[in-house]
């Protein structure tokens, strides 16, 4: 990538004063970690955390018939959530392949918010514009705009989350502005949301109003944070001043991933591409039978499951690496590693793998090999998360 | 090996430096190369008895986020390796030019070491190589 056009999110300095490891990821200069991923892995585990991620997209969809249209780019049922609610859900391309999954907030019938991954946030909004245009040509009203750029986006996960944002939150909610957004419906009091609902929150003292919303990609309780990029540095100095409320701890993208991971949440770019349809990633609930969307027509033709998705615990040390290959017993080549890394909760390296033959049965798996750099390591298939006692 | 008993080290950021207690070298990882690698969680160690020649593999050190390979920094033969690094790999992190040593090594060519770099002169490097 070229580091000329590698950009820099609100907190750039912020994460450069406080000694953090900068690395370029998806476009981005990113904090890796602060001191230590694995440091930071147990205390959102246990605590708490705040991530910048700021680098992920926002774009909205709105007019007359956003709902007609979030209901076709979407896979799951996005129009007849609530307002106020979130909804996760997969974009198809006309073959079935996966551009991206993402989750979509409803302000009302006619107004949505799409936040996407950020390798992906150019490709998402070129579809969402070409997509835009075929409505304008039945001449319906739908205007996508891509507001990233003026978005930041703070993550405050784990258990003790709430002993920092509640206390630092006035209790008024009210419909109108909200930061950058414009709240046509009555939000809930923050301390009422429940997972996946998002409201307005007017942090105490600092005079910052963002849109606040109980989501994440940790597997613990927490919240997400949307905050116009102007005020970002400021909010996410105002979080870390208040630390001592919930042991907070600036956490980098290296945790986020080992996080995500124990929680057996897919990765776009690891376990889901435009080459895996929902079925081979076990999405498949997130696929409406009751209405029409890209891509439906073609699944219908998938008959079968093509790969199968596993998730696995390595025997000895080492860590699987994307894109190592699984070998059955006879060290036949049976698949690829979609995500490896080690889980500092469980001080164990774990996996995912696409199986080739999704009729396999995984406990014909129960030993394998993988391939790592030329040395055949043994591991178990398991069921996932890897975070929570079965 | 010069008066302060301090190391000297190769441009893959390994270092070989004598022990003061026992007067026998051992080699280890930088403490620049560990920052680099963040938390490490397995180190693959030499053979003991082996012999390497400069720059041949000798270890893998896996972080987290990365693996790196382990090169030998001169000619070497392994006496003994650090099997506490099988258990406790974080002492790479923690103190890796004392607990977190790789191998005890008998050097091959003492003068080798005129080709390695002292602390001020690997100092330079990093500077010039990777800020």
């Amino acid at each position: 990538m070229d580091t000329a056009e590698t950009k820099k999110t609100p907190l750039y300095d912020e994460h450069n004063k406080m000694g953090a490891k900068i690395v370029s990821f998806a476009g981005f200069f990113m904090p890796l970690y602060y001191k230590s991923i694995i440091e930071e892995h147990l205390n959102v585990r246990n605590n708490s955390g705040i991530f910048d991620i700021s680098h992920m997209g926002e774009i909205t969809i709105k007019g007359k018939d956003a709902a007609g249209f979030v209901d076709y780019v979407f896979t799951a049922d996005v129009s007849k959530i609530g307002n106020g609610e979130i909804v996760y859900s997969l974009i198809l391309n006309e073959k079935g392949g996966i551009i991206d999954d993402v989750t979509v907030f409803k302000f009302s019938d006619s107004e949505y918010m799409v936040v996407v991954n950020a390798a992906n946030t150019q490709k998402d909004f070129s579809w969402l514009r070409y997509m835009q245009s075929e409505f304008q040509k039945n001449n319906k009203e739908v205007l996508v705009e891509n507001i990233s750029d003026g978005v930041g986006l703070l993550s405050v996960q784990g258990p003790k989350s709430r002993d920092l944002v509640y206390p630092l939150i006035s209790e008024a909610v009210k419909i109108g502005k909200c930061g950058l957004f414009d709240f046509s419906f009555k939000p809930k009091q923050v301390k009422d949301l429940k997972h996946f609902e998002f409201s307005c929150a007017e942090f105490k003292d600092s005079g910052i109003e963002a849109l606040i919303s109980r989501s994440g990609y940790t597997g613990e309780f927490g919240f997400e944070i949307f905050v116009s990029a102007e005020k970002t540095v400021a909010l996410w100095n105002f979080l870390l001043k208040n630390s001592n409320l919930s042991n907070l701890l600036p956490v980098g993208l290296g945790a986020r991933d080992t996080l995500r991971f124990e929680a057996a949440l897919p990765l776009y770019g690891h376990e889901l591409d435009e080459t895996i349809n929902p079925y081979d990633a076990g999405l498949e609930k997130y696929l409406s039978e009751s209405k029409d969307f890209v891509g439906k027509e073609s699944l219908k033709n998938v008959k079968s499951k093509e790969k199968r998705l596993i998730f696995f615990k390595m025997t000895g040390k080492q860590i699987p690496r994307h894109s190592q290959r699984i070998l059955d017993e006879n060290l036949k080549p049976i698949g690829c590693i979609a995500s490896g890394t080690y889980s500092p909760s469980n001080k164990f390296s774990i996996g995912s793998a696409y199986i080739s033959d999704a009729g396999v049965n995984p406990s014909f798996l129960k030993n394998f090999f993988i391939d790592i750099r030329g040395n055949f390591e043994k591991a178990e298939v398991v069921l996932p998360p890897f975070h929570k006692k079965h | 090996m010069n008066k302060n008993g301090s190391f000297y080290f190769s441009k893959s950021h390994e270092w070989v430096g004598k022990d003061l207690k026992d007067n026998k070298y051992r080699i280890g990882i930088s403490d620049f190369a560990q920052s680099e690698l963040g938390d490490v969680v397995y180190v693959s160690l030499p053979e003991s008895g082996k012999t390497y020649n400069k720059n041949g593999k000798i270890g893998e050190i896996e972080s987290v986020k990365s693996v790196s390979e382990i090169y030998a920094p001169i000619d070497i033969k392994i006496i003994s390796i650090n099997s506490n690094l099988n258990d406790t790999p974080e002492l790479i992190n923690q103190e890796p030019n004392g607990a977190g040593y790789i191998a005890e090594v008998e050097i091959l060519n003492p003068s080798d070491l005129d080709n390695l770099m002292d602390d001020d002169a690997y100092k330079a490097f990093i500077v010039s190589h990777h800020e």
